[in-house]
């Protein structure tokens, strides 16, 4: 930092906008109060006195026991599907395809599930979308090791594919014939991940705890083992990586394969723990929203759970709010501005370092 | 296939493709200028909302046009601002601004729009549009190399630090690119609407995505882009022409279809990108 020998003498220049904007405190809170203000703005516009919207979330997220297991509901996706987009982002490559990974792990778990019930039928069903989630990233990541193809826009048509395929299988072959709308049959209550504690109205799901375990094992995986190290010196630099001798196209494969092989479970654990079924437009867009609890998480998977807990906590009150009035796009504003603001503030951490 | 068949699927092909050139021309004039912009989908879609609103609201075509160019370009100067001065990684700026552009609009659609407001809204031909497409690939691929202020874009883009020593200011050439990526993107959105009728949440439904693997197929070049676009104009097209028929006696659902310019973006992508003709000093400083 330039602090103690820029700090003096930019107090005696006079005070122009260019210099003011070069200091990254003043950048950083410039962009922040803009993020707030926008979001304020957006609570007025919709009619709702922005004290009574921010309490309404608050309330709506963590205002009661039945609150908190929403909310834990929602963090549970975000959680598994955050740290599939961040692993693949410790490789350097940005897999925005958790949200057809997702849905296709959610739906063959539900697939297995329908012809196999019991605890074994959950087990295969989860180890089914599993796979399915790294069968979908598999084009992508070959794609991105061997043509150099940008796995952003792969990923991104893989999911338009896999929104598809899901649509017309769910709609034909998967189909509840009872049903009017594209879902399957409800599976029945024994075949399903079960809740470690439940005492109505707060539960917690067995899912949420794979998940937190998923991310103690990755931080162990990333520190302590040879792959891990490799994994995160392609992401830092792939030129110096290649040159001390570790095969990036390797490691680029299986990092996006793995992400895939993560994404899928998060869709397996929602679609057995909570939802019992699979339908048309499963997904409410976690994607997205992975990816920004990815990207909130900062350099440490531990990062991941309070991030995924806000965005958990974001999702479960902004339903709350929906119901004054307030759009449901207003979340994804909020998204945004929560990763350019924290992008802001990661690169004033990077500078300040030099 | 018939003889009207044809003719559907060539007008189709011309007016899908269309927004796809002028999104795959605004991602080049980014890109040259060695800015990464993955956010052409969220400046499309804003200005799909914009143009729309102000359409309705104004009764003006030209106004709504503009309004929905001014939207794209706000998106684009932020994206100025994010990776130029804050040095924000390029892909986390432009999927935080697809984000912010996917909310804002439906948060503005939602509030703004009337329900019992239907009717039409104010149009400017689509061949207008149509035109801008086919004639804008030919004029970049003419002026880039030759003026001096394509010749400036390229320097900044293949060689920031050499062409501060030629008294070149990447950082304010690199603005006046992102103002040019934002209007193209905006008449690109401005045409999706215009052809849709009205707004709807997330319209755009990847075509950002979709110029942009135009733009790695066409190797940076305009010309070579415009015609990946008009590829995979024709695979939306195509998909549209052979809806509801069968393949081989076997009834096909809607959603392969319906899939078919994803599978071409991936197919594409797998056979020919290949070595990378980026510009050389993408995503430098």
């Amino acid at each position: 930092m330039s602090t103690i020998a820029g700090g003096p003498a930019r107090r005696n220049r006079p005070w122009r906008l260019e210099a003011a904007l070069a200091d990254r405190r003043v950048q950083v809170a410039a962009v922040a109060a803009a993020a707030l203000l926008l979001v304020l703005g957006a609570f007025a516009l919709s009619g709702v006195p922005p004290r009574e919207a921010l309490r309404e979330l608050a309330v709506g997220a963590f205002g009661s026991k039945g609150a908190w297991a929403g909310t834990l509901r929602e963090t549970t996706p975000l959680l598994i599907a955050g740290l599939s987009v961040f692993v693949a982002l410790r490789a350097g490559l940005f897999n925005i395809g958790v949200e057809g990974q997702l849905v296709v792990g959610a739906m063959a778990s539900v697939a297995v599930c329908l012809a196999m019930s019991g605890p074994a039928g959950v087990l295969l069903g989860t180890l089914a979308g599993v796979a399915a989630g790294a069968l979908w990233a598999l084009p992508a990541a070959l794609i991105k090791a061997y043509r150099n193809g940008h796995e952003v826009i792969t990923t991104i048509m893989l999911n338009g594919v896999a929104n598809y395929l899901s649509t017309a299988l769910v709609a034909g072959p998967l189909k509840d014939p009872a049903q009017q709308s594209p879902t399957t049959r409800l599976l029945d209550a024994g075949t399903r991940i079960p809740d470690l504690y439940a005492s109505p109205p707060f539960r917690v799901s067995l899912g949420l705890v794979v998940g937190l375990v998923l991310v103690a094992a990755t931080a162990w995986w990333l520190r302590r083992t040879v792959a891990g190290f490799e994994l995160r010196a392609t992401g830092a630099n792939p030129k110096a990586a290649r040159f001390a001798g570790v095969n990036t196209r390797r490691v680029t494969l299986g990092a996006l394969v793995a992400s895939g092989a993560i994404g899928g479970l998060a869709g397996a654990v929602q679609a057995l723990a909570y939802e019992g079924r699979f339908y048309a437009g499963f997904s409410p867009g976690y994607g997205f929203d992975s990816l920004g609890v990815a990207i909130l998480a900062g350099a440490s998977p531990f990062g991941l759970v309070p991030s995924a807990l806000a965005f958990g906590a974001l999702a479960k009150g902004s339903t709350s709010i929906q119901i004054l009035g307030v759009p449901k796009g207003l979340s994804y504003v909020i998204l945004g501005l929560l990763i350019v603001v924290f992008a802001v503030v990661r690169y004033r951490r990077e500078a300040a370092r030099d | 296939m018939t003889d009207s068949m044809l003719w559907v699927l060539l007008v189709g092909t011309v007016t899908l493709a269309s927004p796809l050139i002028l999104a795959a021309m605004g991602g080049y004039v980014s890109e040259r200028g060695g800015i990464v912009n993955i956010a052409l989908e969220g400046k499309m879609l804003a200005a799909c909302a914009a143009t729309s609103l102000v359409g309705f609201a104004t009764r003006n075509a030209w106004l709504a046009l503009g309004c929905g160019a001014a939207a794209a370009v706000l998106l684009a100067w932020t994206h100025w601002l994010l990776t130029q001065r804050f040095r924000v990684d390029a892909v986390v700026s432009g999927m935080a601004l697809n984000a912010l552009a996917f909310g804002a609009t439906n948060f503005f659609d939602k509030r703004f729009t009337d329900p019992t407001h239907i009717g039409d809204m104010p149009r400017l031909p689509l061949g207008a549009y149509q035109a801008l497409a086919f004639l804008l690939p030919l004029a970049l691929a003419y002026a880039v190399g030759r003026t001096r202020a394509g010749v400036r874009l390229l320097a900044s883009g293949s060689d920031p630090d050499k062409a501060r020593q030629m008294g070149v200011e990447p950082i304010v050439v690199r603005f006046w690119a992102q103002t040019v990526t934002g209007v193209f993107c905006g008449v690109a959105g401005a045409m999706i609407v215009t052809n849709a009728g009205r707004f709807v949440d997330n319209m755009t439904a990847g075509r950002g995505f979709i110029a942009l693997a135009a733009l790695i197929l066409g190797g940076w070049r305009p010309i070579p882009v415009a015609l990946a676009c008009l590829f995979f104009g024709f695979a939306e097209a195509l998909q549209l022409v052979l809806q509801g028929t069968d393949l081989l006696g076997a009834k096909i659902p809607v959603e392969f279809w319906q899939s078919l310019p994803y599978l071409a973006t991936i197919l594409a992508l797998a056979g020919f990108a290949g070595k990378s003709r980026a510009p050389a000093g993408l995503g430098k400083v």
